[in-house]
């Protein structure tokens, strides 16, 4: 979990630093700007390369997905499948 | 002699230390304060060994470090090379290669990207600004270094690089548009004349710093002794908050931006924004409804300009002052002049066009780029005379007035950021399951165009989308990534077998594959 959580925290931050005011597992990273909906197609490819885990399309559709806690649980879900 | 525009900088930090100099993302700095910032990274530059004529690379975001950065490296003499965050790591080694990177500045997750991959090699030194990362200099280290603006022996004239903007993307060559000093300080007094900027105005940047017109309007205001305001990302609503915070009075935005902002102006709960006095749409022909709702509700002055990043803006129409000449993108600024230009293979002397003709736009300008870097055939190639060929199509009317339709080059501009067809069909092209394959434009309504590919699958091969968008994550930038991907028995081309890009698109609509 804490592997998961590091490396999607450091992802979203490869450009800024998130502010400590902010609740980050509850930011939607779409929505604030940390990821556009290009750079979202990168960052789960990237996901799924680190973890060796894929997402189907319905999943990539969920608005979840775009809130940093949620879409941790959804990776943490996956690798408990595994 | 040192460099003018830093120094206009310090003399208006000297006048007027406490007025508020810039806003970025929640933090602020007076002038004092971001003098005191320009000079210590300047001296932390110094103390790692920067001398005059250096390059320096950054992925760079929207931050007042960044904005410093460039006065810096005015003050030294030194060029800034901005990379696009987003581009994939070969981009960016390609685009060092491009632009005789001498030294790096970046995040820590820049270096282990470097690291992961066999490293970076550059001669000079490595600077990490997010963190404390292997054998990097800490950007912390800057609070060690003083504030007095530094003593230097050499003279900065005014012709040095400043900024080479990367207009390539992954495996084309990068076409490094050469930016002086003087370029950027000429190009700021002409918009400053012709859009009546003052110390009083708050000038509001929302593009990417990387991008020449983010640049512009922060460099602008800091020169004049303005405000300066940098949106530090981009969406709608993000907007709409800092402008409704900050009270910025002037912009130029791009016109994707334009059209995302009207809509969310138009939701009953939208605030009502009084602050500007003046906005500038550039990049692209902004639709006509959309302009005068936006005239309607923001209820300032509207101008569109035509320009691009070699020869900076070239026209400009206020719609206020020229209601019978609303289809036009204006008259030429005084520092440019303009040909059309008639497809040579049609004519052998005769080769301006008259008016309402349609051809080549040609420019002739004073605040023409200094060139691409390092490839002068390039530039001579795009060159008819003294005349930049821009690769767009239009005519003049019998006023001189300009009128913009379409393009020549086969390029792809996806919300302001030009894309190089090529560049994605080489990268796509590397497939194993692909014969042949082209992106090409497609209309959007929120970014202007955007990227499609067709591709033609090799005989009895399978082929599996997912897949392919998964490619294209890994290996494009976020710019470049195709919107849509058609697959197609064949390519549309000409009777020379030469790929006819601009006749994709109706190919896949009569095909019936465009649903």
């Amino acid at each position: 979990m804490e592997k998961v959580k590091e490396f999607i925290v450091d992802y979203i931050q490869r450009e800024y630093t998130i502010s400590e005011d902010i609740d980050i597992m509850e930011l939607n990273y779409v929505e604030s700007g940390y990821i556009d909906s290009m750079g979202m197609i990168q960052f789960i490819a990237v996901i799924e390369d680190e973890f060796g885990i894929s997402f189907s399309d319905d999943e990539l559709a969920e608005p979840d997905i775009k809130v940093v806690g949620k879409l941790i649980n959804m990776v943490v879900k996956k690798l408990e499948e595994v | 002699m040192k460099s003018r525009l830093a120094s206009l900088f310090y003399e208006n930090a000297q006048k007027t230390p406490d007025k508020l100099a810039i806003w970025c993302d929640g933090k602020t700095a007076t002038y004092k304060e971001m003098a005191d910032l320009v000079s210590r990274y300047s001296n932390l530059l110094l103390s790692q060994g920067a001398v005059y004529g250096d390059y320096i690379a950054i992925p760079m975001n929207n931050s007042i470090e960044s904005v410093a950065l460039f006065f810096s490296a005015a003050d030294l003499g030194i060029c800034v090379v901005p990379l696009n965050p987003s581009l994939p790591l070969e981009a960016v080694k390609s685009a060092m290669q491009a632009g005789d990177i001498k030294h790096v500045i970046a995040r820590s997750s820049f270096f282990s990207d470097c690291a992961k991959s066999g490293g970076l090699d550059i001669p000079g030194f490595a600077i990490c600004l997010d963190k404390e990362y292997e054998d990097t200099v800490p950007f912390s280290k800057i609070n060690e270094m003083s504030t007095n603006r530094p003593e230097t022996d050499f003279d900065v004239k005014g012709d040095e690089s400043l900024i080479l903007t990367m207009t390539s993307g992954s495996t084309g060559n990068p076409k490094p548009i050469d930016i002086s000093q003087d370029n950027k300080y000429e190009r700021s007094m002409a918009h400053i004349r012709v859009y009546n900027i003052t110390k009083e105005d708050s000038i509001l940047a929302a593009t990417p710093l990387y991008h020449s017109l983010a640049e512009r309007l922060v460099i602008l205001p800091l020169i004049l002794g303005a405000t300066s305001i940098l949106l530090p990302r981009f969406t709608p609503a993000i907007w709409l908050k800092c402008v409704e915070e900050q009270k910025p009075t002037f912009t130029i935005a791009v016109s994707a931006q334009l059209a995302q902002i009207l809509e969310l102006l138009k939701k009953p709960d939208a605030p009502t924004i009084t602050s500007f006095r003046s906005i500038v749409s550039s990049s692209a022909l902004l639709e006509a409804s959309v302009k005068y709702e936006l005239i309607d509700l923001l209820k300032c002055e509207f101008h569109e300009m035509y320009g691009a990043s070699e020869v900076s803006t070239v026209t400009d129409i206020c719609f206020q002052t020229s209601q019978d000449k609303q289809k036009s993108v204006g008259k030429p600024f005084d520092e440019a002049q303009i040909k059309i230009l008639r497809d040579e293979s049609e004519s052998d002397f005769d080769t301006e066009c008259k008016p309402y003709e349609i051809g080549e736009i040609a420019v002739k300008s004073k605040l023409q780029c200094k060139g691409y870097y390092k490839q002068e055939s390039m530039m001579q190639a795009a060159m008819f005379g003294d005349y930049f060929r821009t690769g767009d199509l239009g005519y003049l009317d019998e006023d001189g007035y300009l009128y913009f339709s379409g393009r020549k080059k086969e390029l792809i501009i996806t919300g302001a950021i030009n894309v190089y067809p090529h560049d994605i069909d080489v990268v796509i092209g590397q497939l194993p399951e692909i014969e042949e394959c082209a992106a090409f434009s497609y209309p959007d309504e929120r970014l202007g165009e955007v990227v499609a590919l067709a591709i033609v699958p090799k005989e009895d091969h399978e082929i599996n989308l997912r897949a392919i968008k998964t490619y294209c994550a890994r290996n494009l930038a976020d710019f470049q990534q195709p919107h849509k991907i058609f697959v197609v028995d064949k390519l549309p081309k000409n009777t020379m077998g030469k790929l006819q890009r601009m006749s994709i698109l109706n190919y896949v609509r009569e095909a019936g594959l465009d649903q």
